[in-house]
Parts: C-alpha cells; structure tokens; sequence
C-alpha cells in the first residue's frame, strides 16, 4: 500500500521533471517528429485493423435492434455517434499504448539496461531531455491523429455490413450519418485522445526509464506500462466523457 | 507483406509441433491450477475496474444518444445488448491480451535469452509441452470465468450511472435489461471467451518462443505479443458474432 502512494509520488516528480524539460529551451524537435512518425506509422495499420471490425459489430448488432422498431434508418447516426466519442479513442488509445507505449517503454528500458542513458547523461546531454520528452509529446501528437484514422475506418466498417452485408441503402446511410452529430462530438474525440497520448506517454517513459533488471527488467516495464497505461485512461474517460458530453442529471 | 505471410506459416508449423508434442508428452501435473491462479487472480482487479468504466460510459453514452428521441428508458436494454455480446468478451480478452499474455512472452523470452529452454531440452523435458500446455489450460478455464465477472461488473456499474448520475428508473433500467438478454448469451461469451484464450495463450507464447537477442529483443516480443493479439481477437470477433448472432445459426 505505501509502496504504490510511493509509485504515485515518483511518477509525478517524473511528470514534473519532463513538464520543467519541455519550457526550457532546447527542445529537440526532429528528434519529436522523428518519434512521431514513426510511432503513427507502426501504429496506423493495428488502429485500423481495430476499428473496421468493431464498426462491422456494430453495424451487425445495431441493425437486429433496429429492425425490431423498424428503424434501420437510425443505424448510420448509431455508429457514426458512437465512433467519434467512444469507440474510436478507446480503441485506438488501447493500440497506442500496447504498440507504441510498449515499444517507448522496451526501447528506453534497453538504453536504461545498455547503460546507454547514463552514457548520454556522461556527454553533459539530459538523458530526459533528449530521450524521454521528445517520446511523451510525440504519442501525445500521435494518438489524436490516429484517432481520426480510426473513427473513419469504424465508420467506413460500419457502411461495409449495412451496405455490402446486409443489403440496407447506402444513400440512407450516408443521409444520416451526420443527423445527430455536433462539432462537439469532433473536438470530444480529440480532446480525448489528447489527454490519453500525453497519459500512455508519460506512464510508458515513466516504466521504461526506471527499468531494472536485466532483460527481464524490459519485459516487465512493457507489461506495467500496457496495463497501467489502458487502466489509467480507462479510468479518465469516464470523467472526461462526463464533463465534454455533459451527462449530468439536472 | 511476404514477411507477414512467412509469420503466418511459422506461426502454423510451430503451432503443429506443440500440439504434437503436447500429444506425446502429456501436461505436467500440479502446475496447471499454478497458472490458473496466476492468470485469473492477477488480472482479476485491473479487469473489474476497466469493465466497471466501461459500464458507467455505456451507460452516459447510451443516454446520450437515446435522449433526442426520448428513448431513455432504452439504456437498460442498449447496456445489456452491447455489454453482454461485445463489449465484455472483447474487454476482458483485450486485458488477458496486456496483462497475463504480455507476461507470458516475457517469461518465455527470457527463459529463452537465458537458456533455460535449452537446459530444458538438455533433461530431455519438451519445453513445449512443459511450459505452454499448463499456460493454455489456464487462460481456457479462467477467461470464461473472467468474462462473466466482467458483464456483471458492466452491469452494476452501468446501474450506478443511470440510477444515480442521469436520474433514471432503476426499476425499468433492469426489466428492459432482463428482456434485452438471453441465458444463451452467456454461453456465446463463454464460447468467445474460449476463443480468444486460445488465441491470446498461443500468438503470446509463440512470441516468447521466438524472441530476440537481448533486452530489446524481450521488449520486442512482449510488444508484439499484445499487439498481435489484440488485432486478431477483435478481427475474429466480428466472424464469431456473425456466426452466432447473425441468423447463420
């Protein structure tokens, strides 16, 4: 019990730390956009091949509801709504953090293993600095972009079985699509996802940083870090869902 | 791509032999209930939280799209349909994917950067048989187990909610929840939960199997294992929802 309020406290000073780095200036910006490609790219097909099938569910599923109202009409503001505030960055934040958290955390505890971060902190260069910020702000940059990769992907799934599967009007889905949906629901998404990469990004620095251990050590700071990352961001949904879609009885 | 291809059938082939080996060898006693416990009771609170925020947002989200054309009464059967068929045996499939499988291709990994799996075969005990089946067994028996935890936990939470935060009728929450839901649905989790067992226990053991040199090497692999699976549970879960709730049966 105080050995996890102890986790609590040293995952702040950390977060402090990184949040001091970032002001100060220089910040190495290649490296940011170098990290942010990569992470976006490796993480773009897992995203998609996510979210097309659970359109596809949803699609399946919604339709046998409606259809006991006669409402198939409905099925495409359904989907489209439930996509941009849910699905979508639940589902590619779960992704983000099992590729691209876990690959920050098995990459930077191997420097922490190799002694390869104490030797860039020997050259007079800060290890977080260099290593650790650039990491956190591109998963933070990353996850919103995939989360828009995402939502159109589980809407497009959600076309394919109304439409190709289950023989509905593609021109009635396309009709409804945006009956229901507010810029609200757009900025929700990627307020969202925002808030989830910066959580996946500084958890998965966090274990990754503070690996031991061995090779050993590595595979347990990717195992903290999917599992932390998805319970942590699980965890903050429901409060932002709360605050941005206003769902409090009056 | 023809790398992936080339998984695929390394996958299949390594797949074959622990299978035959397993045929051959039998399952090392005693430690089948040791994995069990470990997978189901380690993963058992981080699963309970995530199924229980899942819930409460099912149920604001539910809310919020029936509220326009005042179904709100609705929420109690939109919970029961989404939470029961999908939601939980993706979840709690999704969790044992990041927490027992990661820990499986890291174990397996570094036994494997170790020697250990060498030293294994040195006492002529298959390391196959030895260390995967008991792994299998575990996740087969508990994840069931897990998913109907996890659509009860759903459930209460989603009841919280929509009683108390959006002021709705418990009472009609649960009767359109009671109608929402066949007994058959549990046994199709059950059967998805099965399913994904499989699939999560073998990619993530074959991962670790197969794993690298080295730290990174681990990481690589554990990384892979979560991804890998996750992908293929949820790819496969459409097929096995068609074919189960689809009218094919």
């Amino acid at each position: 019990m105080l050995d996890s309020i102890a986790t609590i406290g040293r995952f702040g000073n950390f977060s402090g730390r990184i949040a001091a780095r970032i002001m100060r200036r220089p910040l190495f910006l290649n490296e940011v956009v170098a990290q942010m490609w990569t992470t976006t790219i490796r993480c773009l097909l897992p995203v998609i091949a996510v979210t097309f099938p659970f359109g596809m569910v949803m699609a399946l599923q919604g339709l046998e509801i409606f259809r006991l109202f006669g409402a198939e009409r409905m099925l495409a503001s359904l989907i489209s709504i439930a996509t941009l505030r849910e699905i979508s960055p639940v589902l590619a934040s779960v992704l983000v953090a099992a590729q691209g958290g876990a690959s920050c955390a098995a990459s930077l505890g191997a420097m922490r293993i190799k002694e390869e971060l104490d030797a860039t902190e020997v050259m007079a260069v800060d290890a977080i600095k260099y290593h650790v910020v650039p990491r956190v702000l591109a998963l933070t940059i990353a996850c919103p972009l995939l989360n828009i990769a995402g939502s159109v992907s589980g809407v497009a799934g959600g076309y394919f079985t109304a439409v190709f599967v289950k023989g509905e009007s593609g021109g009635i889905f396309m009709a409804e699509l945006w009956s229901f949906m507010g810029p609200m629901d757009i900025w929700g998404g990627l307020i969202k996802t925002t808030v989830f990469g910066l959580a996946i990004g500084l958890i998965s620095c966090y274990h990754g940083y503070r690996a031991s251990g061995g090779a050993a050590g590595v595979g347990k700071a990717v195992n903290d870090t999917v599992v932390h990352s998805v319970v942590a961001f699980i965890t903050l949904n429901y409060f932002l869902t709360s605050a941005l879609f206003g769902s409090v009885s009056p | 791509m023809t790398s992936v291809l080339a998984g695929i059938g390394h996958y299949g082939l390594w797949l074959r032999e622990f299978i035959g080996a397993t045929a051959r060898h039998g399952m090392p006693k005693g430690q089948m209930m040791a994995e069990a416990f470990k997978i189901g009771i380690k993963s058992l609170p981080i699963l309970l939280i995530i199924s229980g925020f899942v819930g409460t947002n099912l149920a604001l989200q539910g809310y919020n799209a029936f509220k326009p054309l005042g179904g709100q009464r609705l929420v109690g059967m939109f919970v029961a349909l989404a939470g029961v068929r999908e939601l939980a045996p993706i979840i709690a499939a999704a969790m044992i994917a990041a927490k027992a499988g990661t820990e499986m291709a890291s174990q397996i990994g570094v036994m494997k950067i170790r020697e250990q799996i060498d030293a294994l075969e040195v006492m002529a005990v298959n390391p196959l048989a030895y260390l995967i089946a008991p792994r299998l067994v575990g996740i087969l028996l508990m994840l069931p187990a897990l998913t109907t935890l996890a659509i009860f936990t759903m459930l209460t939470t989603a009841y919280m909610v929509s009683v108390h935060q959006l002021g709705l009728s418990g009472h009609e929450f649960l009767q359109f929840a009671e109608e929402a839901i066949q007994p058959i649905d549990f046994f199709y989790g059950a059967v998805k939960a099965v399913i994904f067992g499989a699939i999560i226990c073998t990619i993530s053991c074959y991962f670790g199997f197969n794993c690298g040199k080295g730290p990174e090497g681990v990481g690589q692999a554990t990384n892979r294992a979560v991804v890998t699976s996750s992908v293929i549970c949820i790819v496969l879960n459409y097929f096995v929802s068609e074919l189960l709730y689809g009218g094919a049966l």
